[in-house]
């Protein structure tokens, strides 16, 4: 039973952290945009959710406004309770569940919005410093600003699928994260090889010359923050609903750089290196998760996976800079046309033969 | 009054010791150095160490300290990022090594407090302060730290300036900061000189580790809270000059300190909690205003302007 629970938290951590990778992939692989606050919008995805929740359920169906002393004090009562309505009402449900990750997504949208007003003017170095920094800006406020996620101990968010139960709520959660990832996915591979990707690859290995074909780099730089910014949102609303919590001190500029080893590990530019350096990171961290408690150390073992896996992306820094897999030319209808040429010439030539 | 004016003069000088660090690194491998911080959380765990097991005082084992964070800082640069420069490697991929860097080092103050804490069965050891006392100088009664504190930033600053104004080294130091082909051609070995800058940025920021438990609790994640106010001071102070530094390190410490004084007080009451956000405000909004900092601002243009408008005028 505990390898079925642990098969379903694994998956569904990785969903959460496929989507954040593949926006980085999107804005460092592609656009060759800096991101170094991925955390800001992740957070600002799970702070939506976790803030409105509650109120604005309790809003919407019963009509009261519940004022920031009650909110800050019983909101885990009043999460259960909204919990209960779920398991009456699942089709409330459902409609609070999507209508607050569209929100989610629009307010990370609107952060990526913001940041890249930075974007266009800095150099990859301040912008590093001025995104790592608002993260952390961003994670003092919601600490300290309690009407936002009730402060230091977090807030509680309630489940919308109570009405489901033991390992099918499990089950069902997991299809749906795996739905909306793989979504995310399809969408990007998608973008990504049509003149839109190749655009981007342009921009980020010289602006110069996509500004003298006629192109509007600033534009293009918004929209790329404003997408990914967007996907990472999603995540973060996904991860609240899913850890079923939102606490400020889970969104540090570590995870930021997490994200980042998972990118550069599995090879920037390249979604599937993503995909399976995501799934190298959360195979360790839910494995230390699950059975900490059997290796008896003087210490908390996960300082030992962030020394192991710093190592490891320095190592790949200098043997393997590419990653593990390397960026390869955009599926462009013609590339796939001499790719099929090449096939059929040695085909012919082994008949030759 | 006076006691938030002494403990943002403390806090300045820490800040100015870390960015002139910060700014050395920047200007000889031009890549924001995230370690930096962890060199002050490194110095604070040595003397804390030193004093429990020896009982050294903290200010005596500043010159270890200094050694030893020193020689960690360029063994950074000699097997990490030079090579990685030296391969052409672009200015983030040295930024996520940095990174990498700093997560390891912090992990592993993590584990040395983790483990010593077991082991001598002191719980401070993840969270520690030193004892500081009071001197009476005339009518004014100052903490002693402060007043090391001062006396070490103000020598360290003097000591620098005579170095790279007066002595040989110093001059074909800034030479190779500034130029480092020409440099090059003129016989100046740059390798041994950026190595020497990284040796006394991490120095610096070691002694800043001595400084910190007598003013706030120091724990393994001090060195990263530091760090980011560092940047704030070093970009204020525009990156390219250790003038600029020791500018940016006390404006960000006095802007930190009496401004949440002032803004604790009545009428705005905002928690004291909100003190980090006013370092990083300054910092994002230096970055999107003047990009360059206070040094970069070129205060003759302004003048020509001013006086220009009135001769327009006329």
């Amino acid at each position: 039973m505990e390898i079925i629970r642990f098969v379903i938290d694994f998956l569904s951590f990785y969903t959460i952290y496929l989507m954040l990778s593949i926006s980085l992939n999107l804005e460092y692989g592609y656009a060759g945009i800096s991101n170094f606050g991925k955390v800001l919008f992740f957070a600002g995805g799970a702070f939506t959710v976790g803030s409105m929740a509650t109120r604005l359920t309790i809003l919407l169906f019963q009509g009261r406004w519940i004022d920031i002393e009650e909110y800050i004090n019983t909101d885990v009562i009043l999460g259960t309770k909204v919990s209960l309505f779920f398991a009456q009402h699942p089709l409330y449900g459902i409609f609070i569940f999507l209508f607050l990750l569209v929100l989610a997504m629009s307010i990370s949208a609107l952060l990526g919005y913001i940041a890249s007003y930075p974007a266009i003017r800095l150099r990859e170095d301040y912008l590093g410093m001025t995104l790592v920094v608002s993260g952390e800006l961003l994670r003092n406020i919601a600490k300290n600003y309690q009407p936002l996620v009730c402060g230091t101990f977090g807030v509680y968010v309630p489940n919308p699928f109570s009405w489901a139960t033991g390992i099918f709520r499990d089950l069902l959660i997991l299809f749906i994260l795996l739905i909306f990832s793989s979504g995310t996915w399809l969408i990007m591979e998608y973008l990504l090889n049509s003149p839109f990707g190749r655009l981007l690859k342009a921009m980020r290995d010289n602006e110069k010359v996509v500004e003298s074909y006629g192109r509007d780099i600033v534009k293009l730089r918004i929209k790329t923050l404003m997408l990914g910014s967007a996907i990472a949102g999603l995540a973060g609303g996904l991860y609240a609903f899913y850890t079923g919590s939102v606490n400020p001190d889970d969104f540090t500029a570590t995870k930021t750089f997490l994200v980042w080893v998972i990118v550069i590990i599995g090879g920037a530019g390249n979604n599937l290196g993503a995909a399976v350096g995501a799934l190298f990171y959360v195979f360790i961290d839910r494995l230390i998760a699950y059975y900490k408690h059997w290796i008896c150390l003087p210490f908390d073992i996960n300082y030992m996976s962030y020394i192991i896996l710093s190592i490891i992306l320095i190592l790949v820094i200098f043997y393997s800079p590419q990653g593990l897999f390397p960026e390869k030319p955009a599926r462009t209808p013609v590339i796939e046309k001499l790719r099929r040429g090449k096939q059929i010439k040695s085909i012919k030539m082994q008949e030759q033969e | 009054m006076f006691e938030v004016f002494v403990d943002a003069l403390a806090y300045s000088d820490v800040l100015i010791l870390l960015s002139i660090g910060i700014t050395l690194t920047y200007m000889t491998v031009k890549v924001p150095n995230f370690t930096h911080g962890d060199y002050a959380s490194l110095g604070a765990y040595i003397a804390f160490t030193i004093n429990l097991f020896y009982g050294i005082h903290p200010f005596l084992s500043i010159p270890i300290v200094f050694i030893l964070a020193g020689l960690l800082s360029f063994i950074f640069y000699l097997f990490i990022f030079r090579p990685l420069s030296e391969r052409g490697a672009n200015l983030v991929t040295l930024m996520v090594t940095s990174i990498a860097l700093e997560l390891i080092l912090r992990s592993l103050i993590n584990i040395y407090a983790d483990i010593m804490s077991l082991k001598t069965k002191i719980p401070i050891f993840r969270g520690f302060i030193f004892q500081d006392y009071l001197i009476n100088i005339g009518i004014f009664l100052l903490p002693f730290s402060t007043i090391v504190a001062t006396v070490t930033a103000v020598l360290i600053v003097s000591l620098l300036y005579l170095f790279l104004n007066k002595t040989k080294f110093g001059i074909a130091m800034r030479a190779s900061i500034e130029n480092p082909d020409l440099a090059k051609v003129l016989g100046i070995n740059v390798d041994l000189v950026y190595s020497i800058s990284w040796f006394i940025a991490g120095g610096l920021a070691g002694i800043v580790g001595v400084f910190i438990p007598y003013r706030i609790t120091a724990n393994p994640q001090v060195g990263w809270d530091l760090l980011l106010r560092g940047f704030a001071a070093s970009v204020l102070g525009g990156l390219s000059s250790i003038y600029g530094a020791i500018i940016g390190g006390a404006v960000i410490g006095f802007a930190e300190i009496v401004g949440i004084y002032l803004l604790s007080q009545p009428p705005i009451n905002l928690p004291i909690a909100y003190r980090p956000s006013i370092p990083y405000l300054t910092l994002i909004i230096t970055l999107l205003i003047i990009p360059k900092g206070i040094t970069g601002i070129d205060f003759s243009k302004i003048k020509r302007k001013i006086v220009g408008g009135r001769n327009g005028n006329n």
